[in-house]
């Protein structure tokens, strides 16, 4: 990528800062980059994006037939579209299963939950995560967090949706 | 009176899917605190627009003012209305059902239309039972009940998804349909306005099944063409086909946007209603569509509507055009001595956009250069969000919040936005609402 100089001369702008007026809002954008020597570096987007197709003529990249093999985060995290919620964690009672307040969770309605299951449930009209118990012909929730007494439905136990991913963000 | 009106059970399939209560329905089931309580969505508008069966139960009737609600339920839960999220799940809603056949007709937010002739066999259930399977799916998948009726067509399939309500399931067989429009008045059958329920009564017709049993030479002696097809219809033939694929407004587009408090201002109510042409024009553009006449108007703070009707010099979708033909409508119908809550505008006579004609007088040209303008304008709406550029005229309506009380018209989904959410995108996936403990 050119340097600040040769951008210049391409451009016909006749100061750096000028050029680099240019270039700053793809800089902002993380499009493009700095060198330490001044010259423009492209940014990650490149790297990522693929231009499948675009290819006429040399010989085909196998790197593109490869990656028709590769599913996206979406279909890793996700079974079942039209069943999936996010919900965000503000409580502790899971924190030993590794599921802190501000995590996100993917949770899936409809299912039928297994025993060990992380589900959300309704009790006192909140939403409570909590593992999902069966023994025998009786059920129960169990928090992950010594703090909190196992649930035992006294009526109806209301299961709302399983837990299928955790997602944390760091930004 | 038991003579059946035809004796085939399903010659054809149909099916009505309808969303019971869908907007509060929406909330209730995201936030567990809701359920089993009064719930009204609409806050932003100042009248209902939805209602929960709890509601309903208390009195509460679409359209109804809020301090009327407040009046008659004090314990109601307002919330302002969060169509992103109503908008998810409809298109949930439309997905499901296509899993079980590729024929439906998304008729509006919260019902649709689909037909499941011939799938007995592939699907290895009878009609009613995959009506069952897809009412099961999408009662437990999206989390609230929605009301299913099948029949043979689509005016009969409508009555059998109201028989019961809410999550009913009712199966209207050809040979057992003249049992159930006994019991249907005639002004509850699809299509059937006021006027026509007026001329019926008036020849002593008052149930479905007097009207579908008169002679077919009578129907048509005194009913046009549609009339003359619900006839057919509730006599138990197909003949309303299902409109496939994505909706297009054919008739007409429609605008209106509501503002708190009410404005005496008239910079700031022209700036509204150039808003409303704006977001019109948008969507005529976006179907290809222009429009040949307009109608403007206003709404006070008591809830009076004053509004005129414009015709246009040629179809058009550019707001250019539109707004310097409401202008002058604009300065009559304003009256300084009002305040009003909102403003609204109708596009009519859409035909499909055209500019191949030439004329004397460089129109063409002007018009080559506004479509220009607008396609530019298009595209940086597609990549940045709706209003990245917007007119002069507008800019009032822009930099003003909507709703001068801003946090409680605005839907807590936008308002909690996780991290990486601006205010233009967030994440297509519903949220559940409210603390997870």
């Amino acid at each position: 990528m050119p340097s600040d100089n040769e951008l210049m001369a391409i451009t016909g702008f006749r100061s750096t800062p000028a050029a680099s007026t240019l270039v700053a809002p793809l800089v902002d954008l993380a499009l493009l980059d700095h060198e330490v020597t001044g010259r423009l570096l492209s940014g990650p987007l490149f790297a990522d994006l693929s231009v499948l197709g675009a290819v006429a003529a040399g010989f085909p990249s196998p790197a593109d037939e490869e990656l028709t093999d590769t599913m996206s985060l979406d279909a890793y995290l996700i079974a079942n579209k039209e069943a999936t919620y996010i919900l965000k964690v503000t409580g502790d009672s899971m924190m030993e299963a590794g599921i802190l307040p501000g995590d996100l969770l993917l949770v899936e309605r409809g299912v039928t939950p297994r025993d060990g299951d992380i589900v959300i449930a309704q009790v006192d009209r909140e939403w409570t995560m909590k593992f999902f118990r069966r023994r025998g012909s009786t059920v129960f929730l169990e928090a992950a967090n010594k703090a909190y007494q196992p649930i035992h439905p006294q009526e109806e136990l209301t299961i709302a949706a399983v837990v299928r991913a955790v997602i944390r963000k760091y930004v | 009176m038991s003579v059946p009106l035809t004796l085939h059970t399903f010659p054809r399939a149909i099916l009505h899917i309808d969303g019971d209560a869908f907007f509060a329905s929406c909330e209730q089931s995201r936030r567990p605190k809701l359920q089993g309580r009064p719930v009204v969505t609409g806050k932003e508008r100042g009248i209902a627009a939805s209602m929960s069966y709890e509601a309903k139960a208390r009195g509460v009737t679409r359209g109804m003012r809020l301090a009327d609600i407040r009046k008659r339920c004090p314990d109601a839960v307002i919330l302002p209305s969060d169509y992103e999220t109503y908008s998810l799940l409809s298109t949930r809603f439309f997905a499901i059902v296509r899993r079980y056949t590729p024929e439906v007709e998304e008729y509006s937010i919260d019902g649709c239309f689909a037909d499941l002739t011939g799938l007995r066999r592939p699907l290895r259930m009878s009609y009613l039972q995959i009506a069952e399977q897809i009412k099961k799916d999408l009662d437990s998948e999206l989390g609230f009940t929605f009301s299913v009726g099948l029949a043979p067509n689509k005016v009969v399939a409508k009555i059998a998804s109201k028989w019961q309500k809410p999550s009913g399931l009712t199966a209207i067989p050809g040979r057992e349909l003249h049992h159930y429009l006994a019991r249907v008045p005639i002004e509850n059958v699809w299509g059937i306005g006021p006027q026509t329920t007026a001329l019926l009564h008036k020849h002593g017709v008052t149930t479905a099944l007097q009207f579908a049993q008169k002679p077919e030479p009578w129907v048509k002696k005194y009913f046009s063409k549609p009339f003359q097809e619900i006839w057919h219809e509730l006599n138990g033939t197909f003949v309303f086909a299902l409109a496939l694929g994505e909706p297009t407004p054919s008739h007409s587009i429609q605008k209106v946007k509501t503002f708190t408090p009410p404005s005496q201002d008239k910079a700031f109510v022209w700036a509204q209603l150039a808003k409303n042409v704006e977001n019109a024009c948008i969507r005529a553009r976006k179907y290809q569509l222009a429009a040949q006449r307009v109608v403007i108007f206003l709404r006070t703070q008591h809830f009076r509507d004053v509004g005129h009707e414009v015709e246009l010099s040629g179809p058009t979708h550019f707001p250019h055009d539109i707004l310097k033909a409401v202008a002058p409508v604009f300065e009559d119908l304003f009256d300084a001595s009002a305040s009003y809550r909102a403003t609204g505008v109708i596009l009519l006579k859409l035909s499909e956009a055209f500019y191949g004609q030439l004329d004397l007088f460089g129109e063409a040209i002007r018009l080559q250069r506004l479509s220009n303008l607008y396609e530019s304008i298009d595209t940086l709406r597609e990549k940045y969000g709706k209003h990245t550029v917007f007119l002069g005229a507008s800019y009032l309506a822009h930099t003003h919040a909507q709703h001068a009380d801003e946090r409680g018209h605005i839907p807590e989904r936008q308002r909690e936005l996780l991290p990486g959410e601006t205010a233009r995108k967030r994440l297509g996936i519903p949220m559940f609402m409210g603390d997870v403990r």
